[in-house]
């Protein structure tokens, strides 16, 4: 018998449903994969199990009992915990104080640290050693967070374990560490819920696996009895036809340089140069936070202190300013959309005005009828779906969304566009659509394009050309052909003798 | 401070001398040494005593206000509450009727609390802006002293001026006498505030404070009843408000409900130059003493140097801007210790 069961559950967000009577169960000592296209319901569902939301209608069963949790905490002591997609750590107290946080146990008036630490110390030698438990949260990197997460939701033995995305800010290594230790927890029988948009480690670590589509459950594969197929997979979660994927069909580019990147050095974070032609999609890879989102932004004029130079179109341009960089044709689409590249409570129409505020010599005051065209122009040549112009951004969808970071620079005249991160949060079928247009874009307006991607997919079916980095470093190139899921882990896991004993 | 015995000596050293509160202590010894070059008889005893009285008051305060900046608020209100507080006590105590000290105490502690609970429902639980709400209840605070005193007024009865000047006493022994001389009330006062501070950092209120300071909704989300936490920190704050209210009580022995005005904005200056960061979560409650000390130094410095009193404010307006932008050192550290963390 299942130990969780979330039974016919309804909820509506402001008339759009988000589960539609949707039911998920776990058992005890396995591990279930949820898997789904953004927006399918997948968080929405595990945070009705564990209080966060209320459900409009339907029931949670734990260990046969009915069940409602007041919050998350509540959830986490009667034996649900769940590990968030959004961290919610304290960025300014010490690791052990965080995996301790809310939990707390006393000592007479005061707190036990020594028991917190020690804790603290048992869980994260167990999961991932290397994490000095008295350094502050915000020394750590986006993986040592997301493991101090985890760790946190595992102060309390907890008997069903809810993992939303846990592996997305994840290392290679961190990766491994994670699901050595999820197997032990298996081998414990504990029940656990995996949330994942990487196939292959849902194929590795689940049991079981269950697909959600547009907040309904549609169908649910048993591994000990069905075939491991990740077609089937992806046609379930899609709901058509699998797209292989494909390999990119590589056209000759042109001989022609549309910016070169010379020789800088940033402390020790970043050392790099580089060159892009003209109608060529540069991929950066390599494991995550190895500098490649600090490159874009050097390339964008957002890190002045780099003292980095460009050449642009056989131009030489200093990169210290975003709008330098700008007015020289080099736009950023930030990773973090919502914060860096979007105001979200703004309309779609006044997102777009805004960089053209940038240019010289516009007027005082701006022609609104000729902007709100242009901004219907770019609407309707990008697809953006949206009611009106007028609509909130942040009422979009995430692909969306996206296409108006991408649609906001079309009136300028671009030179190198450059994509950090551009299918973070956005569906199998978003994020088709979003390479489709950047190449169609790279050819037509005679773009260069940078994209730094952590799926090996994308760079696989979209780049003509990868730069693989490692400790701000570029240490490999991989052309075309050469461009195979082997070769980019392969050459990711870069390891120069020096480095070794670190 | 929670290094574990392992670790080396000298590394630990390196450490302290990056840490911010190294800087600003160094800063406070400097300061330090040029009073004492510019006042005569800095180190005798009457001279320490008098100078710890008259930066009391501004200590207290600034511990009062790092606790709600380090919890993620601010408190505007903190200088009008004091003199709300002083008026009170010093115009319920009857002169002649040294019963009359004690309803005017607890008075005193029902406002310290009330103002407290309006400040932190206000910010904890409407989640309204702290800068705005402090700024209104800081009137409300202010009418009530001038409803009660509409012009300085009041009186302080013999035994409740101990927390001025121990002498104040008449059957008092000469041990305790000395011992007043040299360790002022004031420095008892401050001694009190460390030690409930003390208790508090060392549980869940205290570690509360600076998680929901840090960030608000990852506190939350780790079940911590936010609202709840902040509505203790302005509490807390306006305790030290009280303490202060004492010691101001005794020593001007009336009451002028438009007296801690200055104070307010003096307090939030100090935390600041004690390196707590305005945006909550980082700092510590003890540097906000040697935030206040310094502050109180500028001004001495400034008035031992013989500026034309005309001036006087004008040059403490300009260092203080300086000391404040000396806490960018801070993040301009922290900035250059991420640059080495990628090897």
């Amino acid at each position: 018998m299942a130990i969780l069961e979330a039974r016919n559950i309804k909820k509506h967000f402001s008339g759009v449903t988000a589960l539609a009577g949707t039911s998920l169960s776990c058992d005890k000592g396995k591990i279930t994969g949820l898997l789904g296209a953004n927006g399918s319901g997948k968080s929405t569902i595990s945070k009705i199990i564990t209080g966060v939301y209320s459900a409009d209608s339907g029931d949670v069963f734990f260990e046969g009992q009915k069940v409602v949790f007041k919050n998350p905490l509540d959830a986490k002591k009667a034996g649900i915990s769940m590990v968030f997609q959004n961290l919610s750590l304290a960025p300014d107290m010490k690791v052990w104080e965080n995996i301790v946080l809310g939990m707390e146990k006393g000592k007479g008036i005061f707190l036990d640290n020594a028991d917190a630490r020690r804790i603290s110390r048992e869980i994260l030698d167990r999961l991932y050693p290397k994490i000095n438990i008295e350094s502050k949260v915000s020394a750590l990197s986006p993986g040592e967070k997301q493991i101090v997460e985890i760790a946190k939701a595992l102060t309390v033995k907890p008997k069903v374990l809810i993992l939303d995305e846990p592996t997305a800010a994840l290392e290679q290594e961190q990766v491994r560490a994670l699901f050595r230790y999820l197997n032990e927890l298996r081998s414990q029988d504990i029940a656990m819920i995996f949330t994942s948009h990487r196939m292959n480690e849902v194929l590795e670590l689940c049991d079981d696996i269950v697909v959600f589509r547009n907040g309904e459950n549609v169908g649910k594969l048993d591994f000990s009895v069905d075939k491991k197929d990740p077609d089937r997979i992806v046609e379930m979660i899609t709901g058509q036809k699998a797209d292989q994927a494909t390999r990119k069909v590589y056209h000759d580019l042109p001989d022609e340089d549309i910016l070169e990147i010379k020789q800088f050095k940033y402390g020790n974070l970043l050392e790099a140069s580089l060159k892009l032609r003209k109608h060529e999609i540069l991929g950066i890879g390599g494991l995550a936070g190895q500098g490649q989102e600090l490159l874009l932004n050097v390339i964008a004029g957002a890190v002045p202190d780099a003292r980095a130079t460009a050449v642009v179109d056989g131009k030489e341009v200093p990169l210290k300013s975003p709008k330098t960089a700008i007015r020289n044709g080099i736009v950023l689409v930030p990773g973090d959309r919502n914060l860096e590249g979007l105001f979200v409570d703004n309309s779609v129409y006044k997102n777009i005005r805004i960089p053209k505020l940038a240019l010289k010599g516009q007027p005082l005051f701006t022609p609104d009828k000729k902007y709100r065209e242009e901004a219907e122009e770019i609407v309707k040549r990008l697809n953006i779906v949206t009611s009106s112009i007028d609509n909130p951004v942040g009422n979009l969808s995430g692909g969306n969304a996206q296409k108006v970071v991408v649609g906001k620079w079309l009136p300028f005249d671009i030179k190198v566009l450059l994509l950090a991160d551009p299918a973070k949060g956005v569906d199998v079928i978003a994020k088709r659509d979003m390479y489709e247009l950047v190449s169609k874009m790279a050819e037509e307006n005679d773009l260069g394009v940078i994209v730094y991607a952590t799926d090996n997919d994308e760079l696989i079916s979209y780049c003509d050309r990868v730069l693989l980095m490692f400790e701000g470093r570029i240490v490999a190139e991989l052309n075309k052909e050469e461009i195979t899921d082997q070769n980019l882990v392969a050459k990711s896991m870069h390891m120069e003798p020096k480095e070794a004993s670190v | 401070m929670t290094e574990t015995k392992k670790s080396p000596f000298l590394p630990k050293i390196g450490k302290l001398l990056k840490s911010p509160s190294f800087i600003v202590i160094c800063i406070l010894i400097v300061m330090l040494v040029i009073t004492a070059s510019l006042q005569p008889g800095f180190f005798k005893p009457n001279t320490i005593n008098s100078n710890i009285n008259s930066f009391a008051p501004l200590i207290l305060l600034t511990m009062g206000q790092a606790i709600v900046i380090i919890a993620g608020g601010l408190d505007l209100s903190i200088g009008y509450a004091t003199s709300m507080m002083v008026v009170i006590l010093t115009n319920v105590m009857q002169k002649d009727k040294p019963e009359s000290a004690i309803p005017a105490i607890l008075l005193a502690f029902v406002a310290c609390i009330l103002v407290g609970t309006i400040n932190g429902l206000c910010v904890g639980y409407l989640k309204l802006p702290p800068l705005i709400v402090t700024y209104a209840t800081s009137y409300i605070w202010l009418g009530i002293g001038l409803f009660i005193a509409p012009s300085p007024k009041g009186t302080c009865i013999p035994w409740v001026r101990t927390f001025y000047t121990f002498s104040a006493i008449p059957n008092l022994p000469e041990g305790l006498k000395d011992l007043s001389k040299i360790l002022a009330p004031g420095f008892w006062l401050i001694v009190i505030g460390c030690i409930v501070w003390g208790i508090v950092r060392r549980g869940r209120t205290g570690r509360y404070i600076y998680a929901v300071g840090s960030n608000r909704e990852n506190a939350y989300a780790s079940g911590i009843n936010t609202s709840k936490t902040q509505l203790k920190a302005y509490i807390l704050c306006a305790l030290f408000a009280f303490l202060c209210a004492l010691f101001y009580a005794a020593q001007n022995q009336s009451g002028d409900a438009r007296m801690g005005n200055p104070l307010t904005l003096k307090s939030v200056a100090a935390a600041v130059i004690g390196g707590i960061a305005l945006e909550g979560g980082k700092g510590s409650v003890y540097m906000g003493i040697v935030g206040a000390i310094i502050y109180s130094i500028v001004t001495k410095i400034i008035f031992f140097a013989d500026i034309s009193s005309s001036y006087q404010t004008l040059v403490a307006g300009i260092v203080v801007l300086l000391a404040v932008s000396a806490s960018l050192i801070f993040k301009f550290i922290e900035k250059r210790e991420k640059l080495k963390v990628v090897k």
